[in-house]
Formats: C-alpha cells, structure tokens, sequence
C-alpha cells in the first residue's frame, strides 16, 4: 500500500500525521475536503463548521419523510443502488466540481486501485443498510453545505447542497427526531431551513430536497444566522441565533406564513423575551440577549439550561422553561466565541478572543479553571464524553475530565480537568475553622457569593487556578473553527472547511492494518511532540502557580 | 480649501446614526502621502490626543508665521476639521505635509514611507516641541498646565549627565508608557533593571497568532548565553543571565506596530510578512504588567495594502461613536465592526489579500471617564 499519509497533508510540511497523549497514539485516518475551486468568490466570508451526524436505521412506517411505500423491498433497493452510485460516483461524474478536486490528488488513481479494500466498509454497509444508516460528516464551506461518510476514505463529499442566494453557516442535527426531519441549516440571510438527511443522502441532486422553510428572506430577522439547535426532549422545537443579539423558537412543520410581529426591543442592553401574539406565528417567541453577535449556543444535554456566549465577551446561561437568567460571566477581554457543556451538565467550557479556554461551573457559578495554550483565538471547545481516567479506583472523587479545544493558531490541544484543581480551591476551609464560614484569607473570588441571576465580572488571573494542556498539536496548516470528540475519533475542521479525523488510539489499526508503516520516518524522527511534562508552553510554571494557590 | 462633495453619500449611509458633533473629512494624497493621511486619521480619531491639540490650538493661535513648527500646523488641520461647519468632506493636509518634508529629509521624496516610521517621527517632534516651549516658559509658574516634572525617578538617564529635567508632556500623558528590562545574572542572581520609555511597542508577529500571543513573546523570559552574554557588573564578567521585558507603567494610549516588514538576509532585502494576526477589540496585558485588570479598546488601525514594503497604500479603520470607518485618502466609509476581520493577513503565503493591519491603536476605557 503506497503510504496514504502523503497524500493525506499535501504541501503541508511539518505537520504530523499522529499526535501522542498518555493512553496512546491518536493517529490521522481520514481527511474530507469539498471540491476545490468552488469558494474562492466567497473565501473568507464563511466560516466552516462541522456537525456529526449518526443516523439510525429508519424506523417502520414513517408517515413524512423520503419516498417510503410500505411495500418496501423494491424501493429499498433502488435507494440502495442509487446510493452506491452516490459513494463511487463522486470520482467519476456529478455533483458539480466535485470531479475537479479529486483530479487535483495524486490519490485519485491510487484510491482507484485499493477500490475493492476502501470502500469496502462503506459500500457494504451502504449496501446492507440501504435506509443510509451511518455516520455522516456535515459541513459548510462557500454557499454550499456537504455530506461525507465519516467511515470512508473518500476524501470527497457524498452529496453537495448548493445555496444560490446566500452562504449556510450553520446547521445541526437531532439523532431522535420523530418524523424525518432532523437537519437543520441557518443561512447568512437569516433563512432557516430543516429536511431529513436521509432524503438527502437519497437524492444526489446538488438541491436541498424536501425542506421547510423558516424567516423566509429574513422576514422576522435578516442578519446571519450564527448558531442553530434543536431543544432536547421537545420533539421538533429548535433556537436560532442571530448576529443582532436575538434567538428565536421555532416549531418544527409549523406553517409560519403569517407575520410574526414582534414588539421592538425597548432597551437592547437588556435582555428581553416577547411571545408572538398569534399562534399561528412561528418563530413563537423572540428572545433579546445581548447586544452584539450571538456567536454560539448551547443546550445542557437535558435541556433545561440554555448557554449563549457572543460579542460582548459574557457567557449567559438561562433557565429555558423560566425563560430567566440563570447565571453567567465575563471572558478576561474580548469576545466569546464558542461554548459547550459537559457530559453530565456540571460545567461548561468557554473559548474566545483572550485566547483562554475557561472551565465554568455550574454549581459555583464562576469560572473554576483557566486555560493557557493556544497562541490564538479559540474557535471550538467540547467535552470528551467517551473518555473514562484510566487510574480510576473506583472512587468518583477523583474524576477527570477530558476536554480537547481548537484555536485559529491551528492547533488541537487536549487538557484534563481533575476534580482537586477545581474544588480545592472552592471548597478549602482552615482547620478548625467552621466548615460554613470563608477563612478570609483566600481571595475574594473564592468567597463570593454569586447570587442567581446576575453575570459575574470578568476574573482575575490571580484567582483562577491555571490548567495546562496535556497535548499540543498543530493540526492543520489553516486556523481551526471546530472539534467534534466521537467515540472512535476526534474530529477536526479547518475555516476553510478541511477535515480531519483523528483515530483514538487503538481505533485507527482496524481499518488500516498497517499504519506505523503508513506514517513517514522523517515524521517520527521530527516527533517534537509537546506532552505534560516536557511541554513547551511553561506548563509547570502555570501547574505551580495553580498549586501555590491551592495551599494558600 | 474644503471641498466635500463626497459627503452626503457618508450622511446618507448614517442617516440618523450620523454621530452628533463629529466630523468625517477625507485627506487628499499629494503623492503617495496615504501613510501620512493613514497616521493623521488614526490620530484624529484618538479623542485624548485630539482634545489636547485642540486646546493647544486654542491657547497658541496667535502665534505667528515665523514661529510656525510641526506642531502648529497639525493643531491647525485639526482645528479646521474640528471647526468645519461641514460634518463631511475633503481636506487638503497640504501645510502640515510641506512642514513634515521640510523637517525631515526622508519624507522629502515621493517614495512609498513607512507609517510607523512617520508616526515615530511625528510624535517625537511633538515632544520636542512642548518640551523647548516648557522649558522656555519655565519660571513663569501658572501659565502651563501642560507639562509636570517626572514622578517617579529617573527615566532616560542617557541624557549625558545634562541638566535638562526632563518634562511630561501631553503627548507623553497620552501615548508614553515604561518598559522594564530586567536581567537576572544566572551566577550571583543579581536581578538588573533598567527602565525605557516607549511610544509604541513593536513586536514581532507570528503565522496564525493573536496579538496575546505576540505580546507574551514579547515579555517572554528570554536566555543570554553563548556568543550573547550578559556582562554582570556585580561578577565584572560575562555571564550567562535571564532576561524580560515588563511593562512598569501601561500607556493611555497603547500603540501596538506590528513588524510585517523583515529584513531577510538570504534575499538581501525586506520583505513583507503577510500571516494573520488577529487583533481583538479588547485586550488586556495580562502577564507583561502588575495589575493587568486595565481593560483596552481599538480604536483605529492603519492598514497596509501591497504585497511588498516599497510599494504599496495605506489606508486606516477608525472607530468613532462605536461605530467603524474606513478611511482611504479622500475617501471615507462606514463598516460593519465585522469586517476588520478581513484586516487579520493570511492563513497561507500565498493569497490575493494583501490588506493587513499594521499599527493598532487601543484606548485604556478607565483613563477616560
């Protein structure tokens, strides 16, 4: 096998193809781009974000969606067919430029040759699960929006959508959603869009088919559409953020044909939540968060709090149902620009313009941890929901977290959170001293009471305990804009829409067989890997300051 | 003198957003003075500076022909703009630039110039202009707010053991901050520290990093050793030693200049550095200061655009009202703040923008109430 890892990072020298970390080797296993030549008109106008969608088997007898007759072997078969078309046929004809790209790689001849052995996987389980059930990469790059088979070597998307009046920015998707229609697109108009993926990924046409469409030509709201999200647990409710400060709930097949007339924003320093006054209105209700951009939102996993970050650098949590402020805070400087929430709903993670990847806590409602690694904006930041410490004796006091974040210097960086860094500090009482009262010698960050409600000032850098990161690694050669942390990959996207997707270590070796040798000698003899303990960003300096603090 | 025919597109696109009070004039370019134009716009838009300069004005307008400086002529501009009953229109820096060339040979040519280098020159001619008056009125006790002794110790002790006491101007209030360079001798420890004033920090810039990023490499601790030893007085050797830049007191007004151009020795000539840096609209100095809770706020960037260091525009983005402009030469425009992001440089060598920012000017919020 002629080594895939060169034609993996074309004219991007230095960058490894693996990363190390103390469980093992996280190894480059597949990259996904978009035709090439197709943005440059809109280059830098959009920004590429990445959403991973896994798709179940179709469930028996849906009403709504795609062409399903209850008869069903013939229709499967076609659908199947018509997808295996989709899968190869991207290398030899349709979906626009996509031929173009694969032109420009060597790989195009090469991958031809291993046919059989690549799209093995892929094609079989294509094959066997003709309903499209799989994992699925989607993206945004330019006016288009594409679909890759996360599974498959190809490098080249499965399907292209291609918007002729505005640029998707971004989109989401709801594995549990009841009636087909579970991807939802926001648009830089204001447009919103929500369609099946399976019927997407069933016709190959370079069209969005079978959508609804909401704030039609902005109507209710004509700045860009930030952030997209489905409300967990409502069946068919989703939020859309807006670059003007405001979120909206729509309903799902609503038919939002009739006005909605929202009252103007009296004060828009002050947050503000209006119901549409007819119930034929959809989007149902406008909320005014803050002035500036939304830049992202997030829903807790059980849906009960709302988390938004934006221009104005504060992170806002809000109680959903109660439609109030929970609780919230400041970045150090600049802008918010990415959030995301932990497995079990404790924390949230920051990143933004101050370069710092911050840990809030819910339960203290303060930043907790402060984290300095990245030498850029931080673009993207998720919990690794599969991760388990690998000492763990059975004790929960000692959990960990591991959390990964990507910033515009390129780089992916993975940090863990233990438990003591972040409670210590919290719950730290003298000896003798009464368990209920602050000592008084600790700082004030620590003893304030932070009432419900209100948004905290930004922190101090002497308050917060610093993390360093346990791995740094230059990803790509372009700034990053996202990360996804899956069970067998962690899963990175450049602005510019480049993906790539790492392997866990162990995941990598089933699909490729013989991957030391696939990974170039000069890369390994180049291994300057930065780790915990020899690491070059002063690492033990910040681990000192943060325990100096801690016996305070 | 004032010609403003461009101005009611500008009023147009403000319509009722048209900050009150405020004036937008366009500078006319008299041969490649855009980094002339670029410098006095983001000047004009830093209020603190603006409003000294216009009581300087106020105070000094009677001064006559002969006595006419640097100084004078750009209170003189600023006032013409300030006072015009326009709010728009297109002014021609033509005294103050024929000031400049006369003052200084090296922007006498038509050649491309370098902003910075023009905004270092100006601001240290205008300091040399306050202090001689300062020094001049000296003794006359009353009639000058503008200028203090120094506060705190010795600053600038090259001074040749001359008797000038040195004076704080309001250019220095504005824009003067002090850095200090402390060397750790790696032998006897002795910590030396020396103190430098500075107008403007120039920092060296990195592919795809933050402004962060370039100030903490700034202050990094940084090793002396090998063929760049440190002579420890302490020792009365060479020595290995340790050294960082702090920064003793934040300036008013932080001037960050980024180093795009880099002389490259393998091509025996400078070339241009075109790597995003992105520049946030806050910023804080963090670990290169004490307290580092003051929070700053752009307010004007002066952009190069060209692909090379002797050729190419300049152009500037100025905030004003919280509102963004750009500015180019005659030429003045409203932005959405969304668009400085295409300021940052480029992710890859090769790319067809060749806007970068180039001299940022951010506002410490708590110096101005």
């Amino acid at each position: 096998m002629a080594s895939p890892s060169s034609s993996m990072s074309p004219a991007a020298p230095g960058l490894k193809t693996y990363f190390k970390s103390p469980e093992g080797r996280y190894k480059l296993q597949y990259e996904k781009t978009h035709p090439a030549g197709l943005l440059h008109y809109s280059h830098g106008k959009s920004v590429s974000q990445l959403t991973v969608a896994y798709l179940k088997e179709k469930a028996v007898s849906q009403g709504q969606s795609a062409p399903s007759t209850p008869s069903s072997s013939n229709v499967v078969k076609s659908a199947a067919t018509r997808l295996f078309v989709g899968v190869n046929g991207s290398r030899t004809f349709s979906f626009g430029g996509t031929n173009g790209a694969s032109k420009a790689g060597s790989g195009n001849s090469r991958f031809a040759g291993n046919f059989g052995g690549s799209a093995g996987p892929s094609g079989s389980s294509a094959a066997a699960n003709f309903d499209c059930k799989g994992s699925y990469l989607i993206f945004n790059a330019g006016d288009a929006l594409f679909i890759s088979d996360l599974n498959s070597q190809d490098k080249d998307p499965i399907k292209a959508i291609h918007f002729s009046n505005s640029n998707p920015l971004c989109h989401a998707f709801d594995s549990v959603a009841k009636d087909g229609h579970d991807l939802l697109i926001g648009l830089q108009s204001g447009d919103i869009y929500t369609v099946s993926l399976r019927q997407q990924l069933q016709d190959l046409s370079k069209r969005l088919v079978g959508a609804q469409h909401y704030n039609k030509d902005g109507t209710t709201n004509n700045s860009r559409c930030t952030c997209v999200a489905w409300i967990p647990n409502t069946d068919g409710t989703f939020v859309v953020s807006h670059a003007d400060g405001n979120l909206y709930v729509y309903e799902k097949h609503k038919d939002g044909t009739a006005d909605p007339s929202f009252p103007a924003i009296k004060d828009p320093t002050q947050f503000s939540v209006a119901h549409a006054r007819s119930s034929k209105c959809n989007p149902i209700i406008r909320w005014h968060v803050c002035q500036g951009s939304i830049n992202n939102i997030s829903f807790s996993t059980d849906g009960i709090y709302l988390a938004t970050v934006g221009r104005d650098g504060y992170l806002r949590v809000f109680d959903y149902s109660k439609e109030q402020l929970f609780c919230g805070g400041k970045s150090y400087y600049g802008a918010l620009l990415c959030c995301a929430w932990s497995p079990d709903d404790k924390y949230i993670l920051i990143g933004g313009e101050d370069d710092l990847v911050q840990v809030w806590s819910m339960e203290d409602r303060k930043i907790v941890a402060w984290g300095e690694g990245h030498n850029s904006w931080v673009s993207g930041v998720a919990f690794d929901s599969y991760w388990s410490a690998p000492n763990s004796d059975g004790t929960t006091d000692n959990a960990i977290y591991r959390f990964g974040s990507v910033g515009q210097d390129t780089q992916l960086l993975l940090w863990d959170l233990e438990m003591d860094e972040i409670a210590l500090p919290l719950r730290f009482n003298p000896p003798g001293g009464s368990p209920t009262l602050s000592s008084g010698s600790h700082s004030a960050h620590w003893d304030a009471i932070c009432p419900l409600g209100t948004l905290q000032p930004p922190p101090s850098m002497r308050d917060v305990p610093k993390l360093s990161p346990l791995v740094v690694h230059r990803a790509h050669s372009e700034p990053l804009s996202g990360v996804v942390l899956t069970k067998e990959s962690v899963v990175t996207i450049s602005r510019e829409g480049h993906i790539k997707i790492w392997a866990r270590p162990g995941e990598g070796d089933i699909s490729q067989p013989n991957p030391d040798a696939v990974v170039s000698s000069s890369a390994i003899s180049k291994d300057r890997m930065a780790m915990a303990p020899t690491t070059k960003v002063n690492g033990s300096t910040y681990k000192q300051t943060a325990s100096i603090f801690l016996r305070n | 003198m004032v010609m403003g025919t461009t101005g009611s597109k500008l009023e147009k696109a403000l319509g009722d957003k048209f900050p009150e009070g405020e004036r937008f004039f366009g500078l006319e370019n008299f041969g490649n003075t855009c980094y002339c134009n670029s410098v006095l716009q983001a000047l004009y838009f830093c209020i603190p500076f603006r409003e000294q300069l216009l009581e300087y004005y106020a105070e000094n307008k009677n001064v006559g022909e002969a006595d006419e400086n640097v100084l004078t002529c750009l209170a003189d501009l600023f006032n013409q703009i300030n006072s015009s009953k326009k709010k728009t229109g297109i002014i021609a820096p033509k005294r103050f630039v024929q000031r400049v060339k006369k003052q200084n040979e090296l922007f006498r040519s038509y050649m491309h110039q370098d902003a910075h280098e023009f905004l270092n020159f100006l601001l240290n001619e205008l300091v040399d202009i306050l202090e001689k008056e300062a020094n001049e009125t000296k003794g006359s006790p009353g009639s000058s707010s503008q200028s203090e002794k120094v506060a705190n110790g010795p600053v600038n002790l090259q001074a040749n053991g001359a008797q000038k006491e040195p004076v704080i101007t309001w250019v220095h209030k504005c824009f003067q901050g002090i850095l200090t360079n402390e060397t750790r001798c790696l032998r006897c420890e002795t910590v030396t520290a020396r103190d430098e004033t500075f107008f403007d920090l120039s920092v060296d810039i990195e592919q795809n990093s933050s402004i962060t990023s370039c100030l903490k490499n700034f202050s990094s601790t940084e090793t002396l050793n090998a063929e760049d030893k440190f002579f420890c007085d302490k020792c009365c050797s060479l020595q290995e030693a340790q050294k960082r830049m702090k920064i003793k007191k934040p300036p008013n007004v932080l001037i960050i200049h980024l180093k795009r151009f880099k002389y490259i020795e393998q091509l025996g000539r400078y070339k241009k550095l075109s790597y995003r840096v992105v520049f946030p609209l806050e910023l804080k100095l963090g670990n290169m200061v004490e307290n580092a809770e003051a929070e700053y706020s752009l307010f004007a960037v002066v952009v190069h655009v060209g692909s090379g260091p002797n050729h190419g525009h300049y152009i500037s983005l100025v905030k004003s009202h919280d509102l963004w402009f750009l500015i180019d030469d005659e030429n003045v425009d409203t932005v959405d703040e969304s668009s400085l992001q295409t300021f940052f440089g480029s992710a890859q060598e090769y790319s067809s923008n060749t806007d970068h920012g180039y001299i940022l000017f951010y506002e410490n919020l708590g110096g101005r109430s």
